[in-house]
């Protein structure tokens, strides 16, 4: 009797001291999450202080963390991939991303930094709170990368989802902030219940949560094919909400409306590149030759819900009136763009996808920093205000110019370069597979493009064509400008030496 | 290695780059930046020229001249082998005419443009950048160097004409853009299936270590990569992929197994993926041309566009839809051009007769013009399509004459509406009383243009139609129908200009009479004479003397056609069984 007790107790400590100990061996790999949770706490506590300098410092000391982590990670020596428990991976992918993730935090304090409306407002309460859930947020697009463990997933999404309503609802006293902050809750448990409905369905089909495994997948094919289907949709619904792909876009278009411009071109970015890696992790596990033969299923569910987005994206931008509004459809068009990319499955598609979100970070932030100095100094609320503005600012036009363009999609920006890559991947995949999906994928591609030209042209079409009675010139301030040259360089630069880049992602994944 | 095309596609950058940084209003010397930038451009195109030695053969994979080439972007993509885009220019006698053309056209574009005063330094940046885009177009060897530059173009030429443009500017602006950018990617489509299926031989023996880095491989050891590569025993990691186009013109280096090799076998529509392809790509490029039934543009762009832009347009633009059929459709897909070449003779035709009656139905001067345009352009579609060495030959100089003639009717016309603001042709007669010698200048634009013996036009159509009619026994491409009809649309033109020439010129003086207080009737500015004197007389001189172009561009072609029926013929043979299933 005592024996028994004794050999369990032992066995017990034995796991737990195999738990503690790989706990320790995984930990290094958080120390980037475990920053910015340092940074979020340091904020917090410096934001109970009343002084003035304090209250000033707060951005800075935010920055601080990101780029900090920014650092980290891109000096980070050791390459093997790290697992901590079965919950968290740290590899190429979840670092490159990490550094897209810095990156977007980075950029939106730089923006918040140049809004009026944020930096007035935030003089006094609620500053600290502002800049700390942009780290928050941060560290949940992290864990959203690494995560191999649909809890893991699900609890990343409500870590960014929760900040993201708190971010969207900063400009509380207006009354389309309200709106958008409402419309986004709601929306968003609902779908996040939705997710983890899906979730409880896939843990009682396999008695596991570990979607990387083999296994896994192999348990989920052997269960009821309906039951697998109907779960699969309510866990992917709740991704393509994190990505607004279609059909669950519809809050794209209020949210962009309501919230905050630095906080819209977070969210264009962000929480879009880290669904877009959930997905490639989902996708990923189909490389396993035992299963890789039902990945035709999810490539024809995945192919309509790319060809849906790519569709509604495109076609309802062109009936857009105001410049939120058609970034939004835009955004969802090019969430259409990296769920096909997604699909070129045997070619080596990690590499164009992780550069087509580089690209799209730039093009974004770019662009919405344009949209946030037009609207904020000029009140520039619909597309007709850009009327004749465009020789008045020269350089903020020829700027705009260029971030649209590589949106469209058109040489010598990188956009060309993102969409080159895609499409040769599904044009590959298609000669290796014969998949009628996607020979339709790269045409609705290739031809939607053409209809992005539309809607992108409007605006540098009533910038320049478009003349107005005035001409007096408009002032940028110095440090407006030389954030749009550090949006468009990298436009250019990888476009015209794009394997610098896919050099180094390439390095990262080996 | 040598510089001379860098230099000549990178002068106007050099150019705008000089011009950026000149302070806004010295709106003079702007234009004499512009205008240095040019004629240094023109100069290093006449010296090409007289450089560019025409006996060479060239057999559409070698013989180029004066060939740059430097890796510009390459990446691996894992178990796919190597990319590579090279920096790859070159010229030979189908773009040499090109080049000359566009360093002619260029010059006389920027004194054309002189009285520009509304945003001169916006005005001459976009126009320098064109002709960078442009000139890089008719040199690039390399398919996604000239896809950029063909991308490239659109955009300049978006803000000339939507900017400086007529009342309903936007609109052309816009359409000219939708138009061409739809075909454009057309082409990127092709491209990219070109590219995955197309190995560069002598870049894989270096992969393979069959050679060092850097060395160039012989001839015995391309062949043998080429026939290694259709073993099937080169692995796929160790393949370079390229864009290189002479490689894409060679059938031995498509992979085996690749949907666009030969015997993939892959058919859409029922018709063989590579016919699909070639069609994507001709459409890509006939909207340039432009063909009916995609020109629709093309009159909107040119009555909308300012003078110079549309001098431009119609000279060296629409001439670029032409190289690319010769210079990348052909060669590349030789077989369905032999098997589509009566439907491509047949667009042509219809171009031509179409924009002829087009033509005779326009009042305005500038779209008879445009119209006219479309019709000559046919030609070129025609020549090509026979696959004769005259027809072949006939189409390069239609595009180079039509560049000449064509630069001068947009000129004579910005003339007439410089001084009325109108150009209706029922607005004016008898202008010849009052102008005379613009008049005749505009006899020597419609006469040179419908053909007349002595002028660059007449050669052009002769040895079209001569290609034409000799191809049913030649090549047994087109019915010979086709070159019947194509002379009635010579009739036809003949009839347009004279008409226009009879209604606007001769008889009374007389004016419509709204115009009377705005307009100020006089003949040409000195100006006007330096822009017309040198294309009449190169048109002329051209007409005379035609072998001054027809020596540099004749051993190309030959092998041009040559490569294009023989590769064609044993393609062809491949694709029988898909095609008679």
């Amino acid at each position: 009797m005592t024996y028994t007790l004794y050999r369990h107790v032992e066995e017990q400590a034995a796991y737990l001291t195999q738990a503690i100990d790989s706990i320790l061996a995984g930990a290094g790999s958080l120390l980037p999450e475990l920053l910015l949770a340092i940074f979020f706490l340091l904020l917090v506590t410096l934001d109970l202080f009343k002084s003035k300098t304090v209250k000033r410092l707060l951005p800075w000391v935010a920055l601080t963390g990101l780029f900090s982590v920014l650092v980290l990670l891109v000096l980070d020596r050791h390459v093997a991939e790290v697992q901590f428990l079965n919950l968290l991976r740290s590899d190429g992918i979840a670092r490159y991303a990490g550094i897209l993730f810095s990156l977007t935090g980075i950029f939106t304090i730089l923006l918040s930094l140049q809004n009026p409306k944020i930096e007035k407002r935030k003089q006094g309460e609620g500053r600290g709170e502002y800049y700390a859930l942009i780290l928050m947020l941060v560290l949940g697009l992290n864990l959203m990368a690494k995560s191999v463990n649909l809890l893991m997933v699900f609890l990343a999404i409500e870590v960014v989802s929760i900040a993201s309503y708190i971010l969207t609802l900063t400009l509380k006293e207006e009354k389309r902030a309200v709106e958008a902050g409402l419309k986004y809750v709601l929306y968003g448990t609902l779908s996040a219940g939705v997710m983890l409905y899906g979730m409880s369905f896939f843990y009682g089909l396999t008695g596991s949560l570990d979607y990387t495994l083999v296994s896994f997948w192999r348990s989920l094919l052997e269960a009821s094919p309906l039951m697998v289907t109907v779960a699969a949709i309510l866990v992917f619904a709740g991704f393509l909400f994190k990505i607004s792909a279609a059909p669950f876009h519809f809050w794209t278009p209020d949210v962009y409306q309501g919230a905050p411009m630095p906080i819209v071109a977070l969210f264009s970015t962000g929480p879009k590149m880290a669904g877009i890696i959930v997905i490639l992790r989902f996708v990923a596990a189909f490389a396993d030759p035992t299963i890789a033969n039902a990945f035709s299923d999810v490539q024809l569910f995945l192919g309509i819900a790319a060809l849906a987005t790519l569709a509604v994206g495109n076609f309802t931008a062109l009936w857009q009136r105001t410049p939120r509004r058609l970034m939004a459809f835009s955004s969802v068009s090019h969430a259409g763009f990296l769920l096909m990319a997604l699909l070129a499955f045997g070619s080596d598609y990690t590499v164009s996808v992780l550069f087509y979100m580089t690209v799209l970070l730039f093009m974004n932030f770019g662009m919405f920093l344009f949209l946030q100095m037009a609207e904020d100094n000029w009140q520039v609320r619909t597309l007709e205000d850009f009327q004749g503005m465009g020789p008045r600012m020269p350089f903020a036009g020829i700027m705009a110019l260029l971030y649209l363009l590589s949106l469209t999609g058109l040489p010598p920006l990188a956009g060309f370069m993102g969409k080159l890559l895609v499409f040769s991947n599904v044009w590959e995949a298609y000669t290796s597979t014969s998949q009628p999906m996607l020979l339709v994928l790269l045409v609705a591609g290739i031809l939607l493009t053409g209809a992005a030209l539309f809607y992108y042209i409007k605006i540098p079409y009533y910038l320049f064509l478009k003349r107005n009675q005035t001409n007096e010139n408009l002032v940028i301030s110095l440090s407006n400008k030389l954030l749009l040259v550090l949006f468009a360089l990298p436009l250019l630069v990888f476009f015209f030496k794009p394997d610098l880049l896919l050099h180094w992602i390439e390095k990262l994944l080996a | 290695m040598n510089y001379t095309l860098s230099s000549l596609i990178f002068l106007p950058l050099l150019a705008a780059l000089v011009v950026l940084l000149l302070p806004t209003r010295m709106q003079q010397g702007i234009k004499a930046v512009t205008l240095g930038g040019t004629l240094l451009q023109l100069a290093v195109a006449v010296w090409l020229y007289l450089g560019f030695d025409g006996a060479s053969v060239a057999n559409g994979q070698t013989g180029y001249q004066f060939v740059e080439k430097l890796n510009w972007i390459g990446f691996s993509l894992g178990n796919l082998g190597r990319f590579q885009i090279e920096y790859f220019v070159g010229v030979d006698g189908v773009s040499i005419g090109m080049v000359l053309l566009t360093g002619i056209v260029g010059v006389i574009g920027v004194i054309s443009s002189w009285n520009i005063n509304k945003n001169v330094k916006g005005y001459f940046l976009l126009y320098l950048l064109l002709m960078t885009s442009v000139m890089g177009c008719f040199l690039a060897l390399d398919f996604f160097l000239f896809y950029l530059f063909f991308e490239f173009m659109l955009l300049p030429m978006y803000f000339l004409i939507g900017i400086w443009g007529g009342p309903k500017r936007e609109y052309a602006a816009l359409k000219f853009f939708i138009y061409t950018l739809i075909g454009s990617l057309f082409i990127l489509v092709v491209m990219i299936g070109l590219y995955t299926s197309v190995i560069d031989p002598e870049a894989t023996a270096q992969q393979m270590g069959l050679v060092g880095q850097n060395v160039p491989a012989s001839l015995d050891l391309i062949r043998q990569m080429q026939q290694m590569l259709q073993q099937g025993t080169i692995a796929e990691a160790d393949m370079v992929r390229t864009f290189s186009i002479p490689a894409m013109m060679e059938p031995a280096n498509f992979i085996p197994g690749s949907l666009l090799h030969v015997f993939s076998g892959v058919t859409l529509f029922d018709l063989p993926l590579r016919f699909v392809a070639f069609l994507l790509v001709l459409a890509g490029f006939l909207i340039k041309v432009p063909s009916v039934p995609v020109h629709t543009w093309l009159p909107d762009a040119h009555v909308e566009a300012p003078t110079p832009i549309s001098v431009l347009l119609a000279a060296i633009l629409l001439k670029v839809g032409g190289y690319g059929l010769i210079r990348i459709v052909y060669p590349v897909f030789p077989d369905a051009g032999a098997y589509f070449s009566t439907f491509v003779g047949g667009l042509g035709v219809l171009s031509i007769i179409y924009g002829a009656l087009c033509a005779l139905a326009m009042n305005d001067l500038k779209k008879l013009i445009a119209y006219s345009s479309v019709s000559h352009m046919g030609f070129v579609l025609l020549g090509l399509a026979s696959l004769t060495n005259e027809g072949v030959n006939g189409a390069i100089y239609m595009m180079f004459s039509h560049g000449l003639i064509s630069a001068m009717l947009f000129l004579v016309v910005g003339v007439i509406y410089d001084r009325a603001h109108d150009r209706m042709i029922l607005n004016f007669r008898g202008l010849a009383r009052r102008m005379p010698a613009y008049t005749a200048f505009v006899v020597v634009a419609f006469f040179a243009s419908l053909g007349l013996p002595g002028f660059s036009g007449f050669i052009a159509e002769l040895l079209v139609l001569l290609g034409s009619f000799s191809a049913p026994e030649a090549t047994g491409m087109l019915p010979r129908w086709m070159a019947v009809v194509a002379v009635i649309g010579l009739l036809l033109s003949a009839a347009y200009y004279l008409w226009a020439l009879q209604r606007m010129f001769f008889g009374k003086y007389w004016i419509f009479p709204e115009l009377r207080e705005k307009a100020i009737i006089s003949d040409l500015t000195k100006r006007e004479y330096l822009m017309l004197v040198p294309l009449a007389i190169l048109a002329l001189l051209f007409g005379i003397f035609p072998h001054l172009l027809l020596d540099k561009t004749g051993m190309s072609v030959t092998g041009f056609t040559e490569l294009v029926l023989r590769n064609g013929q044993e393609q062809l043979n491949i694709l029988q069984a898909i095609l008679h299933k």
